[in-house]
């Protein structure tokens, strides 16, 4: 309770709060713009953190990852057209009710069932940390191994249309982390002799490219233009009391669905609004309704989507397993402050922890303010040309990418991955294992070479431990799903083509 | 070009990658010593290898896939889906282009004169902005706004340059 109180106090700090509530609006922004996704906002808002407390780094970067995720719903709604994936499953209902003249009903009951889902989850993530994080701090080297391999199958469930693909993207984010001085016997490998390259390609600058450089190429070529969609004037509106309370059942279900989604890594946001969708239209006593304007097809994707942001914090903060790209920048943005996720969070860093708990519910009373307050305003950001935006990305890139080590070499490679990324966003390859791979593929690596070291070089170690096993036995069973998954639809696929 | 072979080219380019990573790992890393260090070049090495395999995997299935296709569906193209985007080689080569401008100028006369040089150029060359005003404006108020907020209200050093400096 001390910790907690300790925690709190840190975390209710002006600086703290005003920084969550930057981050829920630059997250609100981005999540609401179609193409800008908030992704691309936590990837620019980390070099911002450098120079603050830890507390207030997180707090920016949850901000902005809880309001991005609640933001997608905004154009969804408006303009049907999903600010960021997770809100795709909104647009079916939610658009028909614009087109009906219920826009701020809409908006408000998404604005309350989004806050309503987010503090579902950070309630179950509260008691789920520290659990699983007490049964993981027995872990050895073996352990950590077999848990990061398991984390590393999961790139089979964000490998979109085609799993090879998906696989050959993960595999060149740990080769790209293979690059500079080997951490363990300090060799350098594949720097060419190049002293730029000894420090290895920086995650961050990656992230950067990734997601950013891609979306500007897309402006400069696609000619999108949102303003000719007409926005109309409008406010969000609270739902009645007795329409949330009819509907309370719902949010729960979908809560949970939510939660225990985003638990998973590789699975996310839309995966989970659109579980939920389904799960409400099947169970609805008015399902003729649904996708013409029916508030439960708002509802149930609008909670799920943000439980899943409690639900992913649950792996990333107890084994430092990041389940989606978003909480990969936010472990990055915790190991830059120092806070290495995994089953010695609690022990090193409990009150940053507990602060980060704190941190959430300011984020969600700042969602609930600016958009209940301040949507009429910020609807506005709508209008602005994507051309504009374009070019305000692409400086904010250049100034994250050199602010991490003032060096222009980062920004000559946050350029030549954003190209290669926008090549394999055309290719249809995924780019989102790429960074899984460079996340994890350091800790696989030394976590092998330890664990060899220990046992003398005996791969026993691997296989005398049952906590090994049953994570060797996991990854096995998503890769297998996956493969199987993928053979029946190919298989309906042709039968269908022959029909 | 069709999907499958988007993908066959594609192949190929990983075949390539995969394969001279691979050589250079084994020609530039050290391996280990045994008695347990596996050594720095097992993963580099691994991963080479598993990216071969995986490259011609998908050569395999891609040129299976294309050649079966037409039996079962008759003439393909005309009412074959596209799944692939077209890519705009020459918008991604130019806009890489302007990146590596952009990070030279940025060492050589600093943030406050390269960024609106590259801002005037991403509008005109790959946004086709022709007007002087937004031209202008855009280019002196983002680099002004980013000056304020970033160096002036952050604290985040923006670069100075070498050549000239405006600080």
């Amino acid at each position: 309770m001390e910790l907690f109180l300790q925690a709190a106090s840190v975390a209710l700090q002006p600086m703290a709060i005003a920084a969550v509530g930057l981050g829920a609006l630059v997250g609100l922004i981005f999540g609401s713009i179609p193409g800008l996704t908030f992704t691309v906002a936590l990837a620019l808002a980390l070099p911002i953190t450098f120079s603050m407390e830890p507390v207030s780094a997180i707090g920016l970067l949850l901000g902005t990852y809880i309001g991005g995720m609640t933001g997608g719903s905004v154009s969804a709604i408006l303009l049907g057209i999903p600010g960021t994936p997770s809100a795709a499953a909104t647009v079916l209902d939610g658009y028909p009710m614009t087109k009906k003249g219920e826009a701020s009903v809409a908006l408000g009951t998404a604005v309350i069932v989004s806050v309503f889902g987010g503090i579902f989850s950070l309630i179950v993530m509260i008691v789920s940390v520290d659990l699983v994080s007490r049964m993981a701090i027995s872990f050895g080297p073996a352990e950590i191994f077999a848990l990061v391999l398991f984390g590393m199958s999961t790139i089979c469930g964000l490998c979109g249309d085609s799993i090879i693909k998906g696989l050959i993207s993960g595999v060149l984010g740990l080769m790209i982390m293979t690059v500079g001085l080997d951490e363990i016997e300090g060799v350098p490998r594949m720097t060419f002799g190049s002293v730029n390259l000894l420090q290895g390609v920086n995650l961050l600058v990656a992230m950067i490219g990734l997601f950013a450089i891609p979306f500007i190429i897309e402006a400069a070529t696609d000619k999108m233009d949102l303003t000719s969609k007409r926005v109309a004037k409008i406010r969000a509106q609270m739902p009645s009391l007795g329409l949330l309370w009819s509907k309370v059942w719902l949010m729960l279900r979908c809560s949970a669905l939510g939660t225990g989604i985003g638990a998973i890594p590789g699975t996310g946001g839309a995966i989970a609004s659109f579980l939920a969708y389904d799960h409400a239209r099947r169970f609805s006593k008015d399902r003729e309704s649904f996708g013409d304007g029916n508030i439960e097809g708002v509802i149930a994707p609008e909670t799920a989507n943000n439980a899943v942001t409690g639900g992913t914090l649950i792996p990333l903060l107890s084994l430092g397993i990041p389940g989606d790209p978003a909480t990969a920048i936010v472990l990055a943005g915790l190991m830059i402050h120092g806070i290495t996720p995994g089953p010695a969070l609690f022990m090193q860093h409990a009150t940053e922890v507990y602060a980060m708990y704190v941190a959430v519910v300011i984020a969600y009373v700042w969602v609930l303010g600016l958009q209940l307050i301040g949507i009429r305003f910020f609807v506005h950001v709508l209008k602005i040309p994507r051309e504009m935006l374009a070019v305000t990305v692409l400086v904010l890139c250049a100034i994250g990418a050199y602010s991490i080590r003032n060096s222009a070499f980062d920004i000559y490679a946050m350029g030549v991955i954003g190209v290669l990324a926008y090549v394999f966003v055309a290719l249809r390859v995924p780019i989102t294992p790429i960074i899984l791979g460079m996340v994890l593929g350091p800790t696989l690596e030394n976590e092998f070479r330890t664990a060899m070291m220990l046992s003398g070089g005996k791969a026993d170690i691997f296989l005398t431990s049952p906590i090994a096993l049953l994570f060797f036995a996991l990854a096995l069973l998503v890769v297998g799903l996956q493969v199987a998954s993928e053979l029946k639809l190919g298989r309906n696929h042709q039968q269908k083509v022959k029909v | 070009m069709t999907d499958h072979q988007k993908d066959i080219v594609l192949s190929i380019v990983i075949l390539l990658l995969a394969a001279t990573w691979t050589w250079l790992v084994v020609s530039t890393i050290p391996p280990g010593f045994g008695d347990g260090d596996i050594g720095p070049r097992a993963f580099p090495l691994a991963f080479g290898l598993i990216l071969l395999a995986l490259a011609a995997i998908l050569f395999v299935s891609s040129w299976t896939s294309g050649r079966a296709k037409p039996g079962v569906l008759g003439p393909p193209d005309e009412t074959k889906t596209s799944f692939t985007q077209k890519i705009h080689w020459l918008a991604a080569v130019l806009l890489l282009g302007e990146i590596v401008l952009y990070g030279f100028l940025l060492e050589k006369i600093g943030f406050l004169l390269a960024t609106p040089v590259v801002v005037v150029l991403v509008m005109a060359l790959n946004l086709r902005i022709r007007s002087v005003r937004h031209l202008l404006g855009m280019s002196l108020g983002l680099t002004l706004a980013c000056w304020l907020i970033f160096e002036k209200l952050l604290g985040i050093y923006l670069a100075t340059g070498t050549w000239i400096n405006l600080r």
